[in-house]
């Protein structure tokens, strides 16, 4: 386990965050940004609509703003809060109605279908409201009906794997059907530069994901990102010289 | 002289947050606004913008913003500057949600990617993307051909030789990433989405 030092950092504290990782510098290591409300308690909207106002203050990538989106309401306040895509998870099984009307309004690249998964018996499972509640949907079945959805991007994240930093569960890739128009974001379990470089080397991936080296690892992103542009993968350089 | 003003168009679709804290970040002074007497008036206009083509038609029309666009423009130092969906309302047309008109500005129609048999596109178009620009735009002014702006977007505003000055980019078919026609210029990309590079070219933009 990587992230060893849960006790010394207090997560998703905005001061901690700002400290720390400064995001207009981090931002360079990065094409995008994606910023969760996991709390378990009852959420607190406009709190965290001002951190993430606050986190992407001067940070000029793409951000993608969810966790218990459960309105239209709930959306607009994240995209005028320096949101550019709203994250569904819950609601994509619970709520199927709300992501078209977010589609409706927002156009459906706006949404970033979000899923997590959980190996049962060899199959992919998915689970809802932050990964607690298992439902019987397996990720085979719910890729097979993602075409009817109005969304942009499919992020797949690995609970399995999630904090371990053993490398992305790429076997989650199997569950997608053979012609696959959605962009795939694949996430959970990134340890280091080289689990990124399997994930993008990987046909089947149009981005991968990490909070690990975001989190826990330094100036992990900086390097990783050097690192896969010097193997060869293609990532746009963002710096003018 | 004070900072320079840029007016962003708030008709109730997009991000502005960001375009405006850009703008506050390359030194000029940002108001949203959906005043058609504050757009009228303005010398720097954008016209940001995700979601359908045909609500924001509507919505623009409802509030007249379309004439408000139409008389800063008749300024002749105005200049004006469509982000993402803001861009292609620019145009002629969007085959979005049923035919629906743009502003005319420029000739220009707007079509969704689709796949073909032999196709294997990824839709919507997301992420950072080379854009290819012939040197002498203004908008482009010190920013290397090939370099990568952010990208996201279903529908696409096809190439026609009636637009010059166009930067282009390739997802499956050539389209337009940027265009700059007099007064009036448009990016698929979002600049304030696109890290320094994106700084730079809206810096271009207040500059030229």
């Amino acid at each position: 386990m990587l992230s060893r030092n849960f006790r010394l950092q207090k997560v998703g504290d905005i001061d901690w965050l700002e400290k720390n990782y400064g995001f207009s510098n981090v931002g360079f290591s990065i094409d995008e940004l994606i910023v969760l409300d996991v709390s378990r308690n009852p959420r607190n909207r406009d709190e965290f609509s001002e951190v993430l106002k606050t986190l992407t203050n001067d940070c000029f990538a793409p951000i993608a703003a969810g966790g218990g989106i459960n309105s239209v309401a709930d959306a607009t306040k994240l995209l005028r809060s320096g949101a550019d895509k709203i994250v569904v998870n819950s609601a994509l099984h619970s709520n199927k109605q709300l992501v078209s009307e977010l589609a409706q309004e927002f156009g459906r690249q706006c949404i970033v279908a979000s899923v997590d998964c959980k190996q049962v018996k060899g199959n992919f499972f998915i689970a809802t409201n932050n990964g607690s509640n298992m439902t019987d949907l397996t990720l085979t079945d719910f890729l097979k009906q993602c075409s009817d959805l109005a969304i942009g991007e499919i992020c797949i994240n690995s609970i399995d794997r999630d904090g371990t930093g053993n490398g992305f569960q790429i076997e989650l890739l199997d569950c997608l059907p053979k012609l696959f128009e959605i962009p795939v974001i694949i996430s959970g379990g990134v340890g280091n530069y080289s689990h990124l470089a399997e994930g993008l080397n990987d046909s089947r991936v149009d981005a991968v994901a990490t909070a690990n080296l975001l989190n826990f690892m330094g100036d992990g992103l900086g390097s990783a990102r050097s690192q896969l542009v010097n193997l060869g993968i293609d990532l746009p350089i963002f710096d003018l010289h | 002289m004070g900072k320079k003003q840029v007016v962003v168009i708030d008709y109730g679709m997009g991000n502005l947050w960001s375009v405006a804290s850009a703008i506050r970040f390359l030194g000029a002074e940002a108001l949203i606004t959906t005043n058609t007497k504050e757009i009228s008036a303005a010398k720097y206009l954008i016209l940001p913008g995700v979601g359908s083509f045909r609500r924001a038609m509507e919505i623009i029309k409802q509030n007249s913003i379309d004439q408000a666009i139409l008389q800063s423009l008749s300024q002749s130092e105005t200049k004006l500057l469509g982000i993402c969906l803001g861009m292609q309302l620019l145009g002629s047309e969007s085959s979005e949600d049923g035919d629906t008109q743009g502003l005319g500005l420029v000739q220009n129609t707007v079509r969704k990617f689709t796949n073909t048999a032999d196709t294997r596109l990824k839709i919507p178009h997301v992420g950072f993307s080379e854009v290819k620009h012939d040197s002498n735009t203004k908008l482009f002014g010190g920013i290397p051909s090939g370099s990568c702006f952010y990208f996201v977007h279903s529908y696409f505003m096809g190439l026609t030789p009636d637009i010059k000055s166009v930067a282009t980019c390739n997802h499956g078919t050539e389209f337009v990433a940027a265009f700059e026609q007099g007064q009036v210029s448009g990016t698929q990309f979002h600049p304030e989405k696109s890290q320094s590079i994106g700084l730079k070219l809206l810096k271009n933009f207040l500059e030229r």
